[in-house]
């Protein structure tokens, strides 16, 4: 299947603050991954690292907060970067499981708080291209 | 997507044999974990886990996982993991549970 038309395309989705709506969130990172030509397993990462960003702002997130979250898939040729933005300052704390894992499955993890929001940029590019 | 448990007594080898299809987040963890639990306060045994169905699991199931696992450890059991996918596998190495965990491939048959 051709690949060559995502070189700078960017999709976008807004979720509730709702555990339920993760899965909605890996069926979309997993098929962004697979149209950008990532491999079987970089596809693993990418979904369970989505996942737990997607977790991670929802258990961080002040009890009363309704607004929804949104995650950005921007692909720029082999590189992959994800943004999830949310609202409140969400503290991380030393050793939580998400992000340890997000550090793990993705090239890259940045966390910015300010203004009452939260956003995590997160990078994967291809391997294989490495060995080409 | 949603999981499933499927769990039977096995007398001969006297322990809980589940079996988890699915996908298992935080959407579900909780309910995983209160499922297994009411198991174990059945028949204080060990238990293995087959995760030859389980697609997917996230840091909060990995988290109830070890909750279950306090609770067997505590009346001197243990769990067994089975057949878990090598991108399965690789979180729990990610997060250090696969120390923690017996963790068996395909041709084991658990009677280590």
């Amino acid at each position: 299947m051709a690949v060559n038309n995502v070189e700078q395309d960017c999709i976008q989705l807004s979720l509730p603050l709702n555990a339920a709506y993760v899965s909605a969130a890996r069926l979309t990172a997993s098929s962004v991954a697979n149209r950008m030509g990532f491999s079987t397993d970089e596809i693993e990462d990418i979904k369970a690292a989505v996942s737990e960003a997607c977790t991670f702002v929802i258990r961080k997130a002040p009890a009363n907060a309704s607004e929804n979250f949104l995650i950005q898939f921007h692909m720029s040729g082999d590189i992959m970067t994800v943004n999830i933005q949310a609202r409140g300052e969400l503290r991380q704390e030393a050793d939580e499981m998400s992000l340890i894992m997000i550090k793990a499955l993705m090239n890259q993890l940045t966390i910015e708080i300010e203004n009452d929001e939260t956003v995590l940029y997160m990078t994967k590019s291809h391997t294989k291209s490495l060995f080409i | 997507m949603d999981y499933a448990l499927d769990s039977i007594f096995d007398p001969d080898k006297k322990r809980w044999s589940v079996s988890i299809v699915g996908e298992v987040d935080i959407f579900n963890s909780a309910d995983m974990k209160k499922s297994l639990t009411e198991l174990i306060n059945q028949k204080n045994t060990d238990m293995v886990l087959d995760c030859k169905y389980l697609d997917y699991i996230d840091s909060t199931a990995l988290g109830a996982l070890v909750g279950v696992l306090k609770h067997v450890k505590s009346y001197g059991g243990s769990i067994y993991l089975r057949n878990v996918k090598p991108s399965l596998s690789k979180l729990f190495k990610i997060t250090n549970l696969d120390k923690v965990f017996l963790m068996e491939g395909e041709d084991d048959n658990g009677s280590k």
